[in-house]
């Protein structure tokens, strides 16, 4: 009985436990566990090429996301700027250095960390590097890509910037500049990739 | 095959996914054959975990709520401004849908996650009769929304960095900033390390009792 569910016919809901028998699904739909409603799987629709191109687009507007100014303050003559990391750096100086590293993490180590694990992940699977060094990197880049995903938090970081300059527009004026743009281009494309990433499907390459 | 019935777990049938790579594993392999890590049927000991963390982070909330988390200098005065404050002069200076998202994720989704966390650790720490699929869909809200209270230290940062000008405008952080990062912090951690297949455990007998789910 254990060996013989222990195969692909049955899935382990990983909230409930409940065991269920696995269904081919038709595109689009995702499976959700009857007990408890978490999302057991869903069909892959990854595909390599489409993933590669998305990430060599972010990887694009990585660094200038990063150096260039996410937003400008004109006051009284004097203009200020602020990237992401000078914003981390801001609050650390100021010796709140745990909210410093949050922001560092989450808006600039964990995004590049993840996409440069994605690009990695893509490459050995699509030049089929079989060799038992390439295996054992993917399987460390796979074991830690739910923790980056977690950790990535692009989405909430373009919020704040918006948030920001409604409330900064009240003492003076706000401009958006390059780095704003490459930024939302960042976001848009990781979030284009994170859909189009599937976990499940990376780590049964490995089964091969 | 045909003793597969709907009410069946893994536990029963010595399955575990693994923790790491997901792969369905036979228990008794003690590691997942894919990716090597060990296999666990249910981690009892992070209901402890889970439980020192959200009380934790519950206390690290009334500093985080009660202490100035931003200060600003402007034209020469200044003023400390604790979450709720900040939020109450934005309704004030018409910024109401601003002052909305900010209540969302800087004082609804902290208080909401930690009362969900103790309802959902009381459940299965003192076996009450919730339900358990009503606990389980606040448990995924819980998780997904979560992240989102990182927006304020977000908004810090920028508005530190940007409005530094002496005595004529300046935005600095406050004490209750670090507060509040922790509480983000540790209130992710609780939910993360919590093995939720306790709850589905430890309530089953019961329900089996009552003849229904
Ligand atoms: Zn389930």
């Amino acid at each position: 009985m254990e060996q013989e569910c222990a195969d692909n016919s049955v899935v382990l809901c990983r909230s409930c436990d409940l065991v269920i028998r696995k269904r081919a699904l038709p595109s689009g739909v995702r499976a959700l566990c009857p007990r408890c409603h978490t999302t057991l799987y869903d069909t892959p629709y990854c595909s390599i090429n489409g993933m590669l191109a998305l990430c060599l687009t972010a990887l694009l507007f990585l660094l200038p996301a990063n150096v260039l100014p996410v937003l400008e303050l004109h006051f009284l003559g004097s203009v200020r700027t602020t990237t992401i990391i000078e914003g981390a750096m801001a609050v650390s100086n100021q010796g709140y250095w745990i909210v410093g590293i949050a922001v560092l993490v989450s808006a600039v180590i964990a995004p590049a960390l993840l996409i440069w694990s994605v690009f990695c992940q893509i490459l050995i699977i699509k030049y089929r590097l079989n060799s038992p060094f390439f295996r054992a990197v993917l399987k460390r880049l796979l074991s830690y890509q739910g923790l980056l995903a977690q950790l990535s938090m692009l989405e909430i970081y373009m919020i704040s910037i918006l948030v920001s300059v409604f409330q900064l527009s009240d003492f003076a004026d706000i401009f958006l500049g390059m780095g704003t743009f490459c930024f939302g281009m960042l976001f848009l494309v990781t979030l284009f990739l994170q859909r189009e990433y599937n976990l499940e499907h990376m780590w049964s390459v490995l089964d091969e | 095959m045909s003793e597969l019935n709907n009410k069946m777990q893994g536990i029963t049938l010595g399955l575990t996914p693994c923790p790491s790579c997901g792969k369905l594993s036979v228990h008794s392999d003690i590691h997942c054959k894919r990716c090597g890590k060990a296999l666990v049927l249910r981690d009892y000991s992070s209901l402890h975990k889970s439980w020192a963390l959200l009380i934790t982070a519950t206390i690290l909330l009334f500093p985080a709520n009660l202490y100035p988390i931003t200060m600003l200098v402007n034209r020469g005065q200044i003023r400390h401004d604790t979450i709720f404050t900040g939020i109450v002069h934005l309704v004030e200076s018409d910024m109401f849908p601003i002052a909305v998202i900010l209540f969302t994720a800087s004082i609804l989704v902290p208080m909401l996650k930690i009362v969900g966390l103790t309802a959902y650790l009381i459940a299965i720490s003192f076996r009450l009769p919730i339900s358990k699929q009503k606990l389980m869909i606040g448990f995924h809200i819980i998780e997904w929304i979560g992240r989102w209270s990182m927006l304020d230290l977000f908004v810090i940062s920028i508005t530190a960095a940007l409005v530094n000008m002496g005595q004529l405008l300046d935005a600095k952080p406050a004490p209750a900033a670090t507060a509040f990062a922790l509480v983000i912090l540790l209130t992710q951690l609780a939910a993360k390390v919590l093995d939720t297949r306790l709850l589905w455990d430890r309530l089953e007998s019961k329900d089996d009792a009552n003849g229904n789910t």
